[in-house]
Order: C-alpha cells, then sequence, then structure tokens
C-alpha cells in the first residue's frame, strides 16, 4: 500500500490568509480577503480562501459546508442504509469519516489504489486536482432512529419528517433518507466524487436513494459573496441570514441546549427540489414577474428601493393606495417580519436535469437551509406554500429533513461518535 | 452478449506475461511474480527453457517456429492435461499460465518424434506467493474451475443439440419450453465464452448488437422466431422454418466450437475472481434491466444461471480464502444468500416467472443486492493473485 499522493501539490509560498479572529468563530468561516490561498491549519483557521486551490478544514465546532461560503457546486445524495446490525453502521460511519476527511485534503480515499489485479479503492476522477474548497456534510434522517439500530431514545425530539405543506407534490422516490450527504465544491468533478466514493464504500451497507446535482449557488452566506440570479432570473435570498453573523447564526442555526446533547453545535437540514415550471414563467410580462418576487428584476432592489440591500419597506402604497409590494408577493411572505422573526440559513443550488416526458425543461431550485429547528423551515412553508404568487410557478417535488451533528475536532474521532461510539 | 464486452477476462493477462518475457527466456519472476517458461516446437521434439522452475505462477510462452507436424504444447501431470495450446502453425505463437506445485510434470507436443519430455517443478524458496498450502488450494482451484468449464460447455452440447433438433422439426412449444435450459449452462460460463472474440457475439448477440450487413445468429435469433408469432402460434410459417434451419445449425456448430476452445483455456485465481464479478455485471447491466430476453421474457433463468456460475467461481476459490478472509467470506456468502432469496420467490415448478412481473421496486431491490454482492466479490481477485 502506498502513501496516499496528494491530488495536486499546493504551489509554494502560499501563506495562511486571514487573520485574528478568535478560535471560537473559526468554523464560522469568515471569508478571507485574498482568496488565491491554500491550506489552513485548523488551529489557526480563521478564514476560509475559495477558487480552486482553496482547502477547507474538515474538523472544527460545527460541521463544515454549513457556515462555508457557499461553493460554486453541489452533489447530494440521500442513502437508505440497508444493514440492520449496528456495528455496520459504526464502521461505515468510521470509513465515510475518513473518506471524507481525505478528500476534502486532495487525496485519494484511503486503501490500495495501485495494484494491478485489484480495483483501486479511489474512481480516480479527481486525482491531479485541487481541493476546490470542497465540503462533506453528513446529516442523519429520523428514519435512521427507528428500531433498527437501537437508536430511538437518542432521537431529538425536533427531528420528524416534514408535515404535508400547502401546494406539496411530492415524489417518495426524491425524498427522504436515512442519511443525507452534501458535498460542496467549486469543482462539480470534485463534489461527485466524494457521492461516487461514499456510495461505493458503503456498498452492502447503504444503497442510494436519489441523488442531486446542483450549479449555481443561489444564496450568498456571507456578506461579501454577491447574491446570485436564480433560474427565474431574480436575485432571491438577498436577506438570508449570512453566515459571518455570530450572534444570528447562534440564535437561528446552531443547535444550542437541545434535548439531546449529542446534537449541540449541529444544525437540521431540509432539503426540497423545487421545479420551476419556466416555460410558463418565461411567458410571463416583466411587471408581473417583478410583481410576483418584489423586487426589481434587473437591479434586485425591492419594489420600494433603489439598491438591492435596502430594506423592503412593506407598508408602502401607491397612489391608488395598493400595497407597493404585493400582499402575495415572495419578499413579503418569505421575510422574517412575516414569520415571527424566524430567520434560515439558506444554501441552495440550481438544478437542471434534462426535460421531462412532456419535453419541458425539468429544471429549478434544490433548495437546502440549515436552522437551529425544522420548525422554522415549517413556519415559513406554511404562509409561502399557501400565498405565494410564486406556486403558479413552482412545484415541491422532493422532500427530507436531516440532523446534521456538530463539527470532529480531529483525526481522532468519526462520525460514528456521535451516537454509536 | 451485451454491447460492451469485458475482453480482459482471460488470456489478456498470460499474453501480457508473455510478452514481457518475451526475448529474455529464463525463471527470473516478473515484476507481478509470474515465471515464463519459452517452449519451443520442432518436429523432433519440444524443449522448454528452462526446464525446471520454482513453485508458483508460471506463464509458457508457446513459438513454433517451423514445425509442421507439431501443432500443440500440453503441460501435465498424472495423465491429465493441466493447460495446452492448440492450433500453432509455424511462424504462430501463444501461451498460458498455470500456477504450479512443486512436483514431476511432462511436457508434451503430440506428433513430434519425441513427444514425451519432463518438466520439474521445485519448491519455491522464499517465494512471495504464499505458503505452500494457498499454493495447493489456488492450484486445486484452477483445476477444479477448468473441471467446471469443461463440464458446462459439455452440458451446453447436449441441450443444444435437443433444442436444435425440436427447432428444426417444427416442434415450437417444446422448443420455447427447451430454450431458458438450453442457455443456462452458457450463462454460467459467459465471462469465458465471450473471451473468444467472435464466438459470443455468433452465440449470443441480441439484434441490436449485430453490425448492418453481419447475419445475426445464435439463440437470441431463434428466440425471435420462437416467439415472434405471439405465445399463441404453435407452428413456423414456411419463410420461419426455411430461414431458422441454418441458424439452428449454426449453433450447433459454434457451441461445438466454444466446448473445444474452453478445452485449452488456463485461467489464473484472479481471473476466476474477476469472472464472478463479470456475471454479476452482466445480471445487473442486462437481466434486472430485462433486456437480455426481449421476447421470450426469461431472464430470470438467465439471472439464476449467472448467479450459480459466480457462486461456483467462489466455490472453487473458497479454501483459499478461508483462512485469513473469513470475514470476507461470511459477508459475500450472506450477500449471496440475499440474492438467492429475491431470486426464489420468483421461482414456478417449472422455473422461473415471466419477467414482466418484477415490478421496478423490485428491480431497485435486486439491482442494490446484486452490486453489494458484485462489490465485495471484486475484493477476491487480489486475495488470490500470484504476487
Amino acid at each position: 500500500v502506498s502513501e496516499p499522493v496528494s491530488r495536486r501539490r499546493f504551489l509554494g509560498g502560499l501563506g495562511v490568509a486571514g487573520a485574528g479572529a478568535g478560535l471560537g468563530s473559526a468554523a464560522l468561516a469568515v471569508r478571507a480577503s485574498s482568496p488565491a490561498v491554500g491550506s489552513v491549519a485548523a488551529s489557526t483557521a480563521t478564514s476560509v480562501p475559495t477558487g480552486p486551490a482553496a482547502r477547507v478544514d474538515f474538523h472544527g465546532a460545527h460541521q463544515a459546508g454549513i457556515a462555508t461560503p457557499a461553493q460554486d457546486r453541489l452533489a447530494f445524495a440521500a442513502f437508505d442504509v440497508t444493514t440492520s446490525d449496528p456495528r455496520e453502521l459504526r464502521d461505515l460511519l468510521t470509513d465515510w469519516t475518513r473518506a471524507s476527511v481525505a478528500m476534502t485534503r486532495a487525496l485519494p480515499v484511503p486503501g490500495d489504489s495501485t495494484s494491478t489485479v485489484a480495483p483501486p479503492a479511489d474512481t480516480g476522477e479527481a486525482l491531479g486536482l485541487s481541493p476546490a474548497a470542497l465540503t462533506v456534510t453528513l446529516g442523519l434522517g429520523p428514519s435512521l432512529f427507528d428500531q433498527r439500530f437501537g437508536l430511538a431514545a437518542r432521537r431529538p425530539a425536533a427531528l420528524q419528517t416534514l408535515p404535508a405543506l400547502p401546494g406539496d407534490a411530492l415524489d417518495p422516490t426524491r425524498s427522504s433518507g436515512d442519511l443525507a450527504i452534501q458535498a460542496c465544491a467549486d469543482d462539480p468533478q470534485v463534489a461527485f466524487h466524494v457521492i461516487r466514493n461514499l456510495a461505493r464504500i458503503g456498498s452492502g451497507r447503504v444503497a442510494l436513494r436519489w441523488s442531486q446535482l446542483g450549479f449555481g449557488r443561489t444564496s450568498s452566506t456571507t456578506r461579501e459573496q454577491v447574491t446570485p440570479r436564480n433560474l427565474m432570473g431574480f436575485k432571491d435570498g438577498t436577506r438570508n441570514l449570512v453566515a459571518d453573523d455570530p450572534a444570528a447564526m447562534a440564535q437561528h442555526v446552531w443547535v444550542d441546549a437541545g434535548d439531546q446533547p449529542w446534537m449541540r453545535g449541529g444544525s437540521y437540514l431540509v432539503a426540497r427540489r423545487i421545479r420551476m415550471l419556466l416555460e410558463a414563467w418565461d411567458r410571463d410580462p416583466l411587471g408581473h414577474q417583478e410583481r410576483v418576487f418584489g423586487r426589481s428584476k434587473s437591479s434586485g432592489a425591492p419594489l420600494t428601493g433603489h439598491t438591492e440591500h435596502d430594506v423592503p419597506d412593506l407598508s408602502a402604497v401607491d397612489a391608488a393606495g395598493q400595497p407597493v409590494i404585493d400582499a402575495q408577493a415572495h419578499i413579503r411572505l418569505a421575510g422574517s417580519e412575516h414569520n415571527g422573526g424566524v430567520a434560515l440559513l439558506r444554501r441552495g443550488y440550481s438544478y437542471t436535469d434534462g426535460i421531462d416526458a412532456t419535453g419541458l425543461l425539468d429544471a429549478g431550485l434544490f433548495f437546502l437551509s440549515y436552522q437551529r429547528d425544522p420548525a422554522q423551515f415549517i413556519t415559513v412553508q406554511r404562509t409561502l406554500g399557501r400565498l405565494d404568487a410564486l406556486n403558479e410557478y413552482v412545484e415541491h417535488q422532493g422532500s427530507g429533513v436531516w440532523a446534521c451533528p456538530p463539527g470532529l475536532p480531529d483525526d481522532s474521532r468519526t462520525w460514528a461518535d456521535h451516537l454509536l461510539g | 452478449v451485451r454491447s460492451l464486452p469485458r475482453p480482459a477476462l482471460v488470456l489478456p493477462l498470460g499474453l501480457l506475461v508473455a510478452l514481457a518475457g518475451c526475448g529474455t527466456p529464463s525463471s527470473e519472476a516478473s515484476a507481478d511474480g509470474v515465471r515464463t517458461v519459452t517452449i519451443t516446437m520442432t518436429d523432433d521434439a519440444c524443449t522448454a527453457e528452462p526446464s525446471s522452475v520454482p513453485a508458483g505462477a508460471t506463464t509458457f510462452a508457446v513459438r513454433n517456429t517451423s514445425a509442421a507436424r507439431v501443432t500443440e504444447a500440453e503441460v501435465l501431470q498424472d495423465g491429465r492435461i493441466l493447460g495446452e495450446k492448440e492450433n500453432l502453425t509455424p511462424g504462430l505463437s501463444g501461451s498460458f499460465t498455470l500456477r504450479l506445485t512443486a512436483g514431476a510434470y511432462v511436457l508434451a507436443c503430440p506428433n513430434a518424434a519425441t513427444e514425451r519430455s519432463a518438466f520439474t517443478v521445485t519448491a519455491a524458496a522464499g517465494s512471495s506467493t504464499g505458503s505452500p498450502a494457498a499454493e495447493r488450494d489456488l492450484t486445486k482451484a484452477v483445476t477444479a474451475y477448468q473441471a467446471y468449464l469443461v463440464e458446462q460447455t459439455t452440458t451446453l452440447t447436449a441441450s443444444t443439440r435437443t433444442f436444435v433438433a425440436a427447432v428444426k422439426a417444427g416442434q415450437v412449444d417444446r422448443a420455447r419450453a427447451l430454450y431458458p435450459r438450453t442457455r443456462a449452462p452458457y450463462e454460467r460460463i459467459e465471462p469465458v465464452a465471450e473471451s473468444f472474440g467472435e464466438l459470443d457475439p455468433r452465440i449470443d448477440a441480441r439484434e441490436n448488437d449485430v453490425d448492418p450487413g453481419t447475419p445475426w445468429t445464435g439463440f437470441h435469433r431463434v428466440e425471435q422466431a420462437l416467439w415472434a408469432g405471439g405465445d399463441r402460434a404453435t407452428t413456423f410459417t414456411p419463410t420461419q422454418a426455411a430461414q431458422i434451419g441454418p441458424v439452428a445449425d449454426q449453433l450447433l456448430a459454434d457451441v461445438l466450437d466454444l466446448q473445444q476452445r474452453v478445452r485449452s483455456v488456463t485461467l489464473t485465481p484472479e481471473q476466476i475472481a474477476g469472472g464472478a464479478v463479470g456475471l454479476m455485471d452482466e445480471v445487473a447491466r442486462s437481466k434486472i434491466s430485462g433486456e437480455e430476453e426481449r421476447y421470450s421474457r426469461t431472464d430470470l433463468w438467465d439471472f439464476a444461471a449467472n448467479l450459480a456460475g459466480a457462486r461456483q467461481a467462489l466455490d472453487v476459490l473458497r479454501p483459499a480464502l478461508r483462512t485469513d478472509h473469513a470475514d470476507l467470506l461470511a459477508r459475500i456468502d450472506a450477500q449471496l444468500a440475499d440474492v438467492q432469496a429475491s431470486l426464489a420467490t420468483y421461482r414456478t415448478r417449472a422455473g422461473y416467472q415471466d419477467y414482466t412481473v418484477v415490478t421496478d421496486a423490485e428491480r431497485r431491490t435486486l439491482t442494490t443486492q446484486v452490486n453489494a454482492l458484485a462489490e465485495s466479490l471484486s475484493q477476491v481477485a487480489p486475495l488470490v493473485a500470484a504476487s
């Protein structure tokens, strides 16, 4: 067995970027002012660079991939556990941890990849590629806490399959899963490599239930990231929580003193596959499109403001006495003002999956949000699903909720330790 | 057959070794631990250089430079052919690889003035090929699997003879009933059959596998004719009968050809292990998809035969794995049992249900189980390889 070889040696002379912030905020992934920087030692990680050569530390107080500045690409997969042996589940989570740590360091997955008579341990498509800011984030679904593995008593009360929500058109084959893996990177091949290899490592213990690729992050998770446009052409999520606001993160995203100590420092992930009916949308007049969102399509500014980050004036009325931001506008209904102060950390991606059986574009938003309690998402979606003017153009096809445990401090611990150690 | 054959299964490894040893006939083991012995054929006799090697994997590179009467070289022990290379006319060369334990062997070249000469295998000194016991287990595995290949092709020849007779007699109902049984031995050893270039396409091609201009022959051509008129047609039309007779004859000829060729195949243990993986890949790709038996819908019979072939490959290797790799063996056995149990739910008294009863959800479960088994089987080859 040979020593693992770095996918690409970091260029010499690249220093550690960023400075200053305390250790406690290390995992909050404050964006460095200089983006072109390589690896950052865990103990001094005060910044997370981006760009192809960037490396995000796997270890930390929280799992990477939540507060990490959203990378450009997503590969997401939900798995069913097929073994009923808790020891096999424990071994799986251990194997997955080791492989994930290696992949985030741009190393091949552990094992022999040189023997000519054995299938290589690593599938190889990421050889020679840089870390690409890869993060691998694990989620545990409600179904994992049934009778199979003796975990029922460890199930957080908040972790329940989402209730039926208005406007749901869910496909069970695109929903739920005992385990979820979110792999995000600035290179799609690096992200897909994770799903492919973890599925292979899990063979005989887990089976892929569904998978989704995403491109073009649709959210900014730090103040410095520009708000991207979704496939409808709008800047959405401008008022998203930002990860470099530790107080807001603590208030809305990180689990604090829940009913299960093992979840402290973790977060709950909600995924929704939201198909956009793009042909219908593209036939819609600009004025109506803007009324649906409550924003200007070109500038992204709220209809009551001039620039993107102007706070919408929800009480403004026009000359005829009608609200400038429509009663059913997306920004009105999605805003925290309308939802009792509830806020989410959105981390979704656009997706396209070719065309459907009728020839329409199969594309939309793979919505991902992190919150300290799934009830936050439920509150917002109850409002949106019932009233949002956008509903005419979208359909929620897939859904899942997972508990994402806290981060691991170092190589001595694995994902199995949270529940099965 | 499948659209993407898996050609690297049988002979290429031996050929590679032979090429590597070309021009430097010696008993020095190559990087992968395989020694090369060069056999030169003349009308007087065959000579092996060297004539003695240490125990372990050995490739015999056979070369006929000028012998007119001698075209075949064999390695025997106790009167049994362990490996051979046939049909080497002047100018041709070939090779086969054997895993040999210490002992006396015979090198034979039929029709030479001196047909037989001695060949000696000494105890491996500091060999990296494992313990003598493990070597013995692997040698037995190779011999046992060769016997299995011979047995299955013999069965295939007999069953094909009966099937072809029914087809040519126009006994459509009888031929339909015979069809899945007739093919089963072929499906059990399919990866080996696929190593013979054009033979597998001739025997097992589906219509879309055939290049335009090449006649479509083999089992599936007959299958199409048998089921073409729907399940209720009990006779061929005169046109069908005229077309299918020659196809049936050719099928029997090709199966006989396969039976002959299999006799001279020598597999290494890792190739046997690879064959088991190949069989499960076959199941996942062309049986569970329902693509193989598109007219007869007898895909589950093929599934069962592929699985039996994989099990046989594992069973011959089992003694070599039992001591040091009991965990892997236990996992594979459990996964085999899972697949077997799922398959058993489709059993009928006569065989297996029509494939159309298998739902999409069931196909998914079958695929998950088969992939898990194949992934585990893929870990066997490096454990039994000469290294």
